[in-house]
């Protein structure tokens, strides 16, 4: 573990832990809706302002909260082309299957690499500190991951490169 | 009499911007003070009075502004500030902050974020650690909620 990583953690923690104090949210315009304020944005009254933690210019996280929903939006690190492609293939992979994740945003937004919305009903059926746990999790394996696989790639094409050139 | 007419236009119209409780941002007035003195900034980390420095930029605060050149001049000069005094002493000079200035200060280590250099988000990590030990969630809320931005 890098020697930024854990306060950026830690930062990212706090200020989770300090946003997401949602509650049930009627829509102002819709009669017995309750539609996630941060996406629909309605009135301004009921945003609060986006804050941003980055470590670096590759690595951020945007946090935008309202009054019953928050959003949270990770960018991950790409060193070079492979780690590109790997993350686009499995964030991909993960997006289209967001209802079995709950918290997970079907789009990241735009300048994101994924995105999370939680809402009051996720707070009210999840544990708050497990919620901000898992994004932090996440976070963590994420990168762990996506440096696994492109190991994985690159022993594996080693290996194939070998089997084909034996013949020559 | 009605006109009959077969224009459609009239459902475009988004009427809920007629709605007389829609809310309205409150007129900011310009007032308090314009932003630091960079010049007196530079001349106290000079001669190496670095708490002294961050104590006048955070009470010089142009947060009642509604000039964004103001705004992004002071954040300029506090971002100096906060990545010129050493790690060791952060945790001195935040001891040494009064409680509104620590939410200031915490606003500041949210805009540094935003524009990442050299080096600078890993300080204002530890500054973020620092801040949030003194002014707990209270001073993290006061970023995300105030209106009055930096």
């Amino acid at each position: 573990m890098s020697a930024t990583l854990k306060p950026y953690l830690t930062a990212v923690r706090h200020t989770l832990t300090s946003a997401m104090c949602l509650e049930h949210f009627s829509s102002q315009v819709v009669e017995r809706y309750n539609k996630p304020e941060v996406e629909v944005r309605t009135s301004e009254e009921l945003l609060l302002n986006p804050v941003i933690i980055s470590r670096n210019a590759n690595e951020k996280v945007l946090i935008e909260s309202s009054i019953n929903s928050i959003r949270v939006s990770i960018m991950i690190k790409q060193a070079d082309e492979i780690e590109k492609i790997l993350c686009k293939k499995f964030m991909r992979f993960m997006m289209m299957r967001a209802e079995n994740f709950i918290v997970l945003r079907r789009k990241p937004v735009d300048g994101y690499h994924i995105s999370f919305l939680i809402t009051n009903f996720h707070t009210e059926q999840m544990y708050k500190h497990k919620l901000v746990d898992f994004v932090i999790y996440f976070m963590e394996e994420i990168d762990k991951e996506i440096s696994e696989m492109k190991l994985a790639v690159n022993a594996r094409a080693r290996i194939c490169s070998e089997e084909f050139l034996k013949r020559f | 009499m009605a006109k009959n007419t077969s224009s459609s236009a009239f459902r475009k119209i988004d009427i809920d911007q007629y709605n007389e409780d829609n809310f309205k941002e409150d007129e900011a007035e310009s007032s308090g003070p314009t932003g630091p003195d960079e010049g007196e900034i530079c001349a106290l980390l000079n001669q190496g009075r670095s708490i002294e420095a961050l104590k006048l930029v955070l009470n010089n605060a142009p947060i009642g502004s509604t000039n964004q050149q103001v705004k992004d001049n002071a954040l300029a000069v506090t971002l100096k500030v906060l990545l010129a005094i050493k790690s060791a002493q952060i945790e001195e000079a935040v001891g040494n902050l009064s409680r509104d200035d620590i939410d200031i200060l915490m606003k500041y280590i949210y805009r540094g974020f935003e524009y990442p250099s050299e080096g600078s988000s890993g300080h204002l990590l530890l500054w973020h650690e620092k801040a949030y030990n003194v002014g707990g969630s209270g001073c993290i809320v006061r970023v995300l909620s105030d209106r009055l931005r930096v």
